[in-house]
């Protein structure tokens, strides 16, 4: 066959196209859910989660010394419910800025080095739908991966062992009380976690480079750890999006307390506006070049 | 990359200005938020040790453990903050019913969560464990206190 | 039914430079039009803006009668084509690619994927290729297969015969021409006038970012300077004593031998005749260029001076 062998399809009215919005969105969204779902690098975080806390709780059963300087840390061997807690203490401030950085900080960034932009902007999508799209995906992706962590992280402990754990006012949790809390805990670091979805897709966008969106995601995340350290006001710790990721101790207290939680909605809300907003205003009106 | 430059430049600004407000500031991490805190996790550390010796049962209100905290150094250094914090527990053991004291070494960070090192009386926090019924060592929950309070 | 495509006095600048400068063009339904220029003149940035990838920073421009601001979502509704070297995810096949695009198109592109690949060449083991090990003749090919099943009634073409072999480019000029008469519009950018006067309709002529001349083809050639041709004689210095007599013809020595001669048709034919009459046999006749590439090198050597023609499109 060849091209002009035979008429090309006519042109059909208004196709589907007309339909832009939320549907629109929806429609970018699958698409780059099925274009991520292909990629190695995800499948293997995937699984990682999956995997990981087991090996995590096999080491630990492996050894007598216990993890020192965080929270949980010394009753790992005396209750299953302090290994989930010690994993989300010790690596949830870097672990997941990380894991969304890999995505986010590259779904956009991605395009530009391929040259992709000026094909996919070509079909019947706008720039807010394409937009939005890739945005919905980044943190499909990033909660996606929270949720197997939680599930598997908690499975793993109560694999462990189910007895009491010490909570984080001397007081004794008892197991169902425990698996509640463990939960709360890692989804209280949801927020945070769609915080540095939008900055890593804000140095994304503005830097159209992966590494920069990628590598820049985790050196802020470290850069926050290092500035929390200082003896800074209240309002300025807070202002951190570090900060969120450790708002579950009020959970543990007893008398349990959410001051830090709340306080964590209203920062993440702010920082997830805040680079959103700057990501499209950068993006809808760039001038796409052409790459030879 | 202009427009890198510019978000770049935003945050180091904001972080810039973040830390200089640290140099005059206030914070919550203060003695009457880290007394109670660390007096009522001793108490109930102290009743889960008791069971744990399969010693009669205290409860940890019968204590009446009380903290008194002051930040270490040898100059006269400002009340607040993170760091290193000396801190004595007075309480009331049942039974003989005179005061003891235990001393702790709390190393508070900023975000009011804290790791308190028994520093003493040995039978009490010395000991990273204790012997329970049938000769069986467990870890004493009074040698090291992990705890959290509300800095907002 | 107004035209396909208006561009009315778009200008862009990309900080100092000036891209495009006052550019108006138009495009009717049914019509090849020709967008030609050297590299460097706007073409491509004329093309992005028409796609919506580059916004004009002056000027307006309405597919199918309406603005990008008017038509929103719906703004490349039956348009397709491809700015530059057509790219794609290197990591997957030509058909999953494709499927990724019709999954942002919706509607029906899906079920013309097939017949896409198939019109395009690319049927059976090259559909399962990954791109990355595509040459750039499958690029474009794979790039006007992602055109179809859009089903086209406009199509943007930037230098698609670029990468072909002559058996490819053969078919395009014949499938472009088959649409055509099926009623869909095309334009074709391209920096080789010859190409372009093969299957176009009209052109319009960029140079440094300003339309240089606009129009049908009769209409231009009608403004074009005369042809030029390559001549060798057996007396060159004859034949150019001969060529000083005659009204229309002007002749000069060509680098590597032989003669250059501007002149019309008719003149060269009175030429050809005058120089049997003098006894200068002539040895070979090549046309070196036709009237639009002489009017193309006119107009786009050195600075761009807008001619003044007659041949603007008419209504």
């Amino acid at each position: 066959m060849s091209l002009a062998a035979e008429p090309w399809p006519a042109y059909a009215g208004a196709t589907s196209a007309r339909t832009g919005g939320v549907a629109g969105a929806l429609a970018v969204w699958r698409v780059e859910l099925v274009k991520l779902s292909g990629k190695i690098v995800i499948r293997a975080i995937i699984a990682l989660s999956v995997i990981g806390p087991f090996l995590v709780v096999g080491f630990l059963h492996l050894q007598s010394a216990t993890p020192g300087d965080t929270p949980f840390g010394q009753w790992v061997h005396a209750s299953g419910f302090a290994i989930p807690m010690t994993i989300l203490g010790f690596g949830g401030q870097w672990i997941l800025p990380a894991l969304t950085g890999v995505v986010a900080g590259d779904i956009y960034s991605a395009d530009d080095h391929l040259g992709t932009w000026k094909t996919i902007l070509t079909r019947s999508r706008g720039r807010a739908e394409l937009f939005a799209g890739k945005f919905l995906a980044a943190a499909t992706f990033a909660v996606t991966a929270l949720l197997v962590l939680t599930v598997t992280d908690l499975l793993a402990g109560l694999a462990a062992g189910r007895s009491p754990v010490v909570g984080l006012s001397g007081q004794l949790v008892p197991a169902g009380h425990a698996t509640w809390l463990v939960a709360a805990s890692y989804l209280s670091d949801l927020p945070p976690l769609l915080g540095f979805t939008a900055l890593a897709v804000l140095l994304s966008v503005a830097s159209r480079n992966s590494v920069v969106g990628i590598g820049g995601t985790v050196v802020i995340g470290v850069l926050f750890q290092i500035v929390t350290l200082a003896n800074l006001p209240q309002w300025g710790q807070q202002a951190l999006l570090s900060t969120p990721f450790m708002s579950w101790h009020g959970f543990w207290g007893a008398p349990a307390f959410y001051g830090p939680f709340l306080w964590s909605l209203l920062t993440c809300a702010a920082w997830f506006a805040a680079c959103s907003a700057a990501a499209w205003l950068i993006f809808r009106r760039r001038t796409i070049e052409a790459a030879a | 990359m202009k427009r890198l430059g510019r978000v770049a430049g935003t945050f180091a600004v904001a972080a810039l200005a973040l830390l200089a407000t640290s140099c005059s500031s206030s914070s919550n991490l203060t003695p009457d938020r880290l007394q109670p805190s660390l007096g009522r996790a001793f108490a109930n550390l102290y009743a889960l040790q008791q069971s744990e010796m399969g010693n009669p049962r205290v409860t940890s209100a019968a204590l009446k453990a009380r903290a008194s905290c002051e930040k270490g150094g040898t100059l006269d250094v400002a009340q607040q903050g993170s760091g290193v914090w000396l801190c004595q527990i007075t309480y009331l053991v049942a039974g003989p019913g005179y005061p003891v004291i235990a001393k702790y070494n709390v190393d508070l960070q900023t975000d009011g969560c804290y790791a308190a090192d028994g520093d003493g009386p040995a039978s009490v926090n010395g000991s990273p464990t204790i012997t329970g019924p049938g000769y069986r060592q467990v870890i004493n929950p009074l040698s090291l206190i992990d705890g959290c309070f509300d800095t907002t | 039914m107004g035209p396909v495509v208006e561009v009315r006095g778009v200008t862009k600048w990309f900080g100092e430079t000036t891209a495009l400068d006052e550019v108006d063009l138009t495009v009717r339904g049914g019509d090849v039009h020709g967008l030609l220029g050297p590299n460097g003149a706007g073409k491509t940035t004329l093309l992005s803006a028409l796609f919506g990838l580059v916004l004009p920073d002056e000027g307006t421009i309405r597919l199918f009668g309406r603005t990008r601001a008017q038509a929103g979502a719906g703004w490349l509704d039956g348009v397709g084509g491809f700015v530059e070297t057509p790219r794609f995810y290197p990591y997957l096949s030509g058909r999953r690619n494709l499927a990724v695009l019709a999954g942002l198109d919706g509607g029906d592109a899906a079920s013309l994927i097939d017949s896409a690949l198939e019109r395009a060449g690319l049927a059976g083991p090259a559909a399962r290729q990954k791109v990355r090990g595509y040459s750039l003749g499958m690029r474009q090919r794979l790039g006007i297969a992602a055109a179809v099943i859009r089903r086209p009634r406009l199509l943007i073409l930037d230098e698609p015969a670029n990468g072909m072999d002559p058996a490819g480019i053969r078919d395009l000029r014949a499938a472009l021409r088959r649409v055509a008469a099926d009623g869909v519009s095309v334009i074709l950018s391209s920096h080789d006038m010859a190409q372009v006067e093969e299957i176009c309709d009209s052109a319009t002529i960029l140079s440094a970012g300003r339309v240089a001349a606009a129009g049908r083809l009769d209409a231009l050639r009608a403004a074009a300077p005369d042809p030029v041709w390559r001549v060798r004689t057996s007396d060159d210095g004859r034949a150019l004593s001969v060529a000083t007599g005659l009204d229309g013809v002007k002749a000069a020595v060509g680098d590597g031998g032989g003669l250059v001669v501007h002149a019309a048709q008719g003149e060269m034919d009175s030429y050809v005749l005058a120089l049997a009459a003098a006894s200068v046999a002539l040895r070979g006749l090549e046309l070196d260029r036709t009237p639009l590439e002489a009017l193309f090198f006119q107009l786009t050597d050195g600075a761009a001076k807008p001619v003044a023609t007659t041949a603007e499109v008419t209504s």
